[in-house]
């Protein structure tokens, strides 16, 4: 009977997503600009949890308690990296929305490209970033099909758990366009982080009296779990490169960079990065859910650490009421990355390489219906590798994924450096690429145990700069559009 | 930063031509700051690897990051509002 209630609080979550989301775009222009970019006014509030959603993904919700339990102190990165993620961009992000609006740009690639003049640019963009979105996706299809799996008791199998979700997703991503992933993100990002504060506090308090007191005995009990390096479960070195490529890649990624596209001016821009830090306080409880386990149960008896939410709450004791609206919370931090991810990924796929591939321009109308069937192209690829998908096939979907740090290199010399050159951008863009492909499919071995991004970027800047000293300058008038946004 | 026997329409630009002196030696102060934010962050372990004393409910690792990460927010606060201040002034907008 438990299980039927939980199951029908998420129904009614889950249509009233639907809702919200399929009804958002209604009455607005017909363009690919309003599809893609909101036809570039959303506002503060909007934006701020369009880009937060981005953080509290199943990854936050799920992996971060996961972490806290399993790692320890090495949690404190995801605190690190949600705080700082957006600082970069106040460099060149206010930059991209001018030149958004100067050149008519709704994604990231559309200004790369025609910075550096190349088409093959674009479709490399494009490629890398719809494999590394696949990745995404399918690492959230596993958190909501679990998702499932713990509401129904074992009921709903794999397929089923990650289908029901996404359609949804897909149906709303499909009419709604980018409004429609806002104005979910809002009501989804409001939910799951009231939900995360209360478990958060509870649970350090019920089960100890207080969190002071949970850290205490955790420390008496493993000395090791609330340190890094040396002894505990993660390296000097490796926490700290992989924050860095954290904080220097997370901007890079396509969905993210065009919602400079999106808002209504730099000064919107400014905010929402200025507000981003408190992502960051939001995610304390979300870890201490995870710290507040490790006395609880041993990792052989939880199986994965991932799991260490659902076995607090099925051993509390709870009505299956609240269970279920922590479960619709947990869905809701799945199912707004999945959207933000499938829309992007649709607009990149028509902006990015059928219209740049195609010999004849698309009317807008046929552009938007080409984005729309992207992005439900899009949808049932990504179902199918997360249940299908073979050991190399996710291989090559985690180089795409640790490859987004590497379009870095692209906006710091378009906006700061007009000696950048198009074969510079091409051969530092695929060098770096393939550097981490070959620690990916271990060719060659990862050196000190420092973050493969951060290596792959510094061989990407070389290349960059030396292919672009020894060729010919590109047209003076050209790149000084880029430096004087 | 600039690259000597070279053109200058091709030398790294940071600022546009024409941007008033105040407003570059703001804008080098918060990027130091947040630079050192950044590396202080990234390389916490250094400072603050220790769980005693416990503060405000947390271990004192804990701690310093959420103290840094508050830190940033008020320096964010603090360049937005110059910013703006400026931007009123230079009539930009």
């Amino acid at each position: 009977m438990g299980w039927l209630i939980i199951l029908i609080i998420m129904f009614v979550y889950l249509i009233g997503v639907l809702f919200l989301g399929s009804l958002a775009g209604r009455g607005r222009a017909k363009t690919a600009l309003e599809y893609i970019a909101a036809s570039r006014n959303l506002g503060f509030i909007v934006t701020y949890f369009l880009m937060g959603a981005a953080i509290f993904s199943a990854f936050a919700y799920l992996g971060g308690p996961g972490w806290a339990y399993s790692k320890g102190a090495a949690a404190f990165y995801i605190l690190g990296y949600c705080s700082l993620g957006l600082v970069p961009w106040w460099l060149w992000g206010p930059r991209a929305h001018k030149a958004g609006v100067k050149y008519g740009y709704v994604t990231q690639a559309q200004l790369f490209a025609d910075r550096f003049q190349s088409k093959a640019l674009s479709v490399i963009m494009g490629i890398v970033s719809i494999l590394a979105f696949f990745q995404y996706i399918a690492l959230q299809m596993k958190g909501s099909a679990y998702i499932f799996e713990v509401a129904s008791g074992g009921r709903i199998p794999f397929w089923a758990g990650a289908l029901i979700s996404y359609v949804v997703v897909l149906v709303y991503v499909f009419f709604g366009g980018v409004r429609g992933v806002a104005w979910t993100n809002v009501f989804q990002g409001a939910f799951m982080i009231s939900v995360a504060w209360i478990l958060g506090l509870y649970l350090p308090y019920h089960l100890y009296g207080g969190p002071a007191e949970m850290f205490r005995q955790i420390n008496q009990a493993n000395p090791h779990h609330l340190l890094v390096g040396p002894g505990t479960k993660m390296s000097f070195a490796a926490y700290s490169s992989a924050l860095l490529v954290s904080v220097l890649g997370f901007v890079m990624w396509p969905h993210l960079f065009m919602k400079a596209y999106t808002t209504k001016s730099d000064r919107v821009l400014k905010q929402t990065i200025l507000m981003y830090p408190t992502f960051a306080i939001f995610m304390v409880p979300v870890l201490f859910i995870g710290f507040a386990g490790v006395l609880q149960v041993t990792p052989d008896k939880l199986g994965a650490p991932d799991r260490i939410l659902p076995w607090m709450f099925n051993h509390m004791g709870w009505s299956p009421a609240v269970i279920g609206i922590i479960l619709a919370a947990a869905l809701a931090a799945a199912m707004s990355t999945q959207d933000t991810i499938s829309h992007a990924a649709g607009s990149i796929f028509q902006q990015d390489v059928v219209e740049v591939l195609s010999r004849r321009k698309h009317s807008e109308k046929e552009a938007t219906l080409w984005i729309r069937i992207s992005v439900v192209g899009f949808g049932i690829v990504s179902y199918l590798i997360a249940v299908f998908g073979k050991q190399t096939l996710v291989a090559l979907l985690l180089g795409a994924y640790g490859s987004i740090v590497q379009f870095l290199p692209l906006a710091i010399f378009t906006f700061f450096w007009p000696r950048a050159t198009k074969a510079g951008a091409i051969s530092g863009l695929c060098v770096g690429v393939l550097y981490n492909y070959l620690i990916v499919f271990k060719v060659i071995p990862k050196l000190w145990g420092i973050h493969a991004g951060i290596q792959g970027l510094v061989i990407n800047v070389i290349v960059f700069i030396i292919v672009s000293l020894l060729t010919k300058p590109m047209d003076k008038e050209h790149v000084q559009k880029f430096v004087t946004l | 930063m600039a690259r000597n026997g070279e053109k200058s329409e091709y030398r790294f630009t940071v600022f546009k031509p024409g941007t008033p002196k105040n407003v570059k030696v703001r804008s080098i102060v918060f990027f130091i700051i947040l630079a050192i934010i950044i590396f202080v962050q990234s390389f916490y372990w250094i400072f603050a690897n220790k769980v005693e004393p416990y503060v405000l409910g947390m271990p004192y690792s804990m701690f310093f990051i959420v103290l840094l990460i508050i830190i940033e927010f008020i320096v964010l606060l603090l360049l937005y509002f110059l910013e703006g201040i400026n931007e009123r002034k230079g009539g930009d907008v």
